[in-house]
């Protein structure tokens, strides 16, 4: 019996010792260096997630091209978060065990939510790419995001439909109820409109992502007249709320919200598209040096001018590479076992400023970015009704 | 109150275009042909490629051609060909079903199954993302009516009008053509009905061939209204017409008129803000009525095919 329990207690102990060595241990850092990539490759965010995935690519491809960390290469290593939580926080999971340095991801503020707890638990540095909903960055220490919030872009196309017309009066506002992004993403616009005394807000409407047909949304904004219509939306479901609006009749200016804010747009309302106004925080005609190579190198492979979520994309990317040269200087980071890296990773990140295509960036305390420069901009269509831009007013 | 009446009439009236393709065959056969909401999604999908040119775009790599029919060519050939797919689902879906003298539970599953295929090779070709109908080609019909203080798109009145026609020939057919007569004998009683020379077979083919029709003008007109958000819209809007046909009652063809309309109009009496949950207010007025005329609106009978 005796010797039972001290066989028991020994094996006991053993495994003890094991568990916490083995957690001491930790995997050492393999090259080419693993930078995780959550984004949404497939469901009805993937418009915006292949854009976000071509940032992360190019970035790979430049920082790689630039002798990648102190020599060491970079691996973007991409996992699919879909447009729902259940994906995002699988992606998570799957990166983790990868035992990337960080994850860029995932794609919608609402994934965020319930995947960035899992990574920041974890003591993985995640990037926001596109996460702009109010509280990302107090999800928890490792949590910041390269995203200026709702709160601080949206008011300026509200500024900028003010200036188009300075009578203005009457506001409209629609917003899509399901998605936590577009849902703060409003607030934020209906808190501006009510601070605003030439401004009234003549009625709300909701809706939801997945609806098609807004006839009874529009119906009811035609009622009261607007001059100034604020749409929280994603592409699919904004730019056909867009379209059966100005088919009803409503001739008034229309702000977007951060999910218009995306070419694929332009099939779904097509000609109606032209004079939505949206705020940007990123300009493909900024003159910062880094946006240049940027623009370069997306023009080469597509043909066309890179947008906001590529922009952001690529800049978490940098934002990790340039941390992990700095560190890199100090002590190489390969000889880092991945869990010392990720710690000296993070606070690396929030101690340094970058000169991004966004222009210079950092961030405070919290992992909450600081930007300065923000733009807006207006769609305008081609003659052919396909294609269109996004114009940035001066 | 205008307003809302002609907004619910509109939706409402494909609500009813469509289900009367459940009806037709339920009144016949007995069965719920569940393939008709994915006839339904591959109709819109059809006349989308013809008038734009383009195929695939999912696994199937986007083809842009250069045929490209006017908007109401390319409606009458998915017409068509949802006909006959319709036809096709019958000989292969139903008719071994049906000399086998097979279980009607059988039916619904051998049915869903087409359905469930059907569906699946749409998100094969076209991917799962939003598809949209160029605005050029229904530059023909205008864009705004106003009348007064009511104001509808043109789309709309187009979906409402060609809806009501269309169903209102329906109803005359059956009503007064031979083809009618021949199909409510067919509905009666199959063997009563071959005695009396009536050809059953090709009745119930040509039966299936016009809900297939009815599907496919349905999906073109929604989706031309709106839009085509992926291949499962089919299945929802199949959900949908069932819940009119129960309303309306089963196999009653004037009750499935009255059920899509009825359906439409109290979707658009759903107050805006609740507008996420007009389906649901939709669906639990249908549960009312159930427990209040458990034989729907119209229905005459008690459910015995069921």
């Amino acid at each position: 019996m005796l010797a039972n329990r001290n066989v028991r207690q020994i094996a006991l102990g053993g495994a003890l010792v094991l568990l916490t060595f083995g957690s001491h241990l930790g995997a050492a850092m393999t090259e080419p260096l693993p930078i995780g990539a959550a984004l949404s490759q497939t469901s009805n965010v993937a418009l915006l997630g292949q854009e976000q995935i071509i940032g992360v690519r190019l970035a790979e491809e430049y920082f790689n091209s630039k002798g990648g960390v102190g020599g060491t290469k970079i691996q973007v290593i991409l996992e699919d978060s879909a447009g729902d939580e259940a994906s995002a926080i699988n992606a998570f999971n799957a990166l983790i065990r990868k035992n990337v340095v960080a994850i860029v991801g995932p794609t919608l503020s609402q994934q965020a939510f319930a995947a960035d707890p899992l990574a920041d638990k974890a003591k993985v540095p995640v990037l926001g790419p596109s996460n702009t909903a109010k509280g990302i960055p107090q999800i928890g220490p490792f949590v910041t995001r390269v995203s200026a919030p709702v709160a601080i872009v949206a008011p300026h196309a509200l500024e900028a439909a003010l200036k188009r017309n300075p009578q203005l009066k009457n506001v409209a506002v629609l917003y899509a109820q399901n998605d936590a992004f577009n849902t703060s993403e409003s607030m934020t616009f209906q808190e501006a409109v009510k601070a605003d005394k030439r401004l009234t807000l003549g009625t709300i409407q909701k809706f939801q992502t997945t609806d098609t047909d807004f006839t009874t949304q529009a119906s009811e904004v035609m009622k009261v007249k607007p001059d100034l219509v604020i749409i929280s939306g994603l592409a699919a479901d904004g730019g056909n709320l867009v379209k059966q609006l100005r088919q009803l009749g409503y001739k008034g200016l229309i702000v977007g919200g951060n999910g218009l804010n995306t070419p694929n747009v332009f099939p779904v309302c097509q000609k109606y598209c032209d004079g939505i106004l949206i705020a940007q925080a990123y300009s493909p005609e900024a003159g910062d040096a880094m946006n240049k190579a940027l623009v370069e190198l997306y023009q080469k492979k597509h043909k066309k001018m890179p947008g906001q979520f590529t922009a952001q994309a690529f800049t978490a990317v940098q934002v990790i590479v340039e941390a992990l040269s700095a560190i890199d200087q100090k002590k190489k980071v390969t000889t880092y076992d991945v869990k010392e890296l990720r710690q000296e990773l993070n606070k690396q990140i929030l101690g340094q400023s970058f000169q991004t295509a966004l222009g210079p960036i950092s961030f405070d305390k919290d992992g909450e970015i600081v930007q300065k420069s923000f733009y807006v901009a207006e769609i305008k269509m081609d003659a052919d009704n396909k294609n269109g831009k996004f114009s940035f007013l001066k | 109150m205008l307003q809302i009446l002609l907004n619910g009439l509109s939706i409402g009236s494909v609500y009813a275009l469509f289900a009367l393709g459940y009806a037709l065959v339920f009144s016949l056969l007995g069965v719920i042909n569940f393939a008709q909401g994915a006839v339904f999604a591959v109709g819109a999908y059809l006349t989308w490629s013809l008038t734009t040119g383009s195929w695939g775009g999912g696994q199937v790599p986007l083809w842009e051609t250069e045929m490209r029919l006017p908007f109401l060519a390319a409606a009458a050939v998915s017409l068509v060909v949802c006909a006959a797919l319709s036809a096709l689902i019958e000989r292969f879906a139903f008719e071994p079903l049906r000399r086998r003298k097979a279980e009607p539970l059988l039916y619904l599953v051998s049915s869903l199954g087409v359905a469930i295929v059907l569906v699946n090779a749409l998100l094969l070709m076209y991917g799962a993302e939003t598809r949209n109908f160029d605005l050029d080609t229904l530059s023909f019909i205008p864009v705004l009516v106003e009348w007064g203080d009511l104001r509808v798109r043109g789309i709309q009145l187009v979906i409402l009008v060609v809806s009501l026609l269309v169903l209102a020939a329906l109803l005359l057919l059956f009503r007064f053509s031979m083809v009618g007569k021949a199909l409510r004998a067919v509905a009666e009683n199959q063997t009563t009905a071959s005695l009396l020379g009536i050809p059953v077979h090709r009745t119930i083919v040509l039966t299936f061939a016009l809900s297939g029709a009815l599907a496919s003008l349905a999906g073109t007109l929604v989706a031309t209204g709106f839009s085509i958000p992926g291949p499962h819209f089919g299945l929802l809007f199949g959900l949908k017409g069932l819940a009119v046909i129960v309303l309306g009652g089963m196999g009653e063809i004037s009750g499935a008129v009255l059920g899509g309309l009825l359906l439409g109009l109290i979707e658009a009496a759903v107050p805006a803000e609740y507008s996420g949950y007009k389906e649901a207010v939709a669906f639990a007025l249908l549960f009312l009525v159930l427990m209040v005329r458990p034989q729907g609106l119209l229905g005459r009978r008690p459910l015995e095919k069921l």
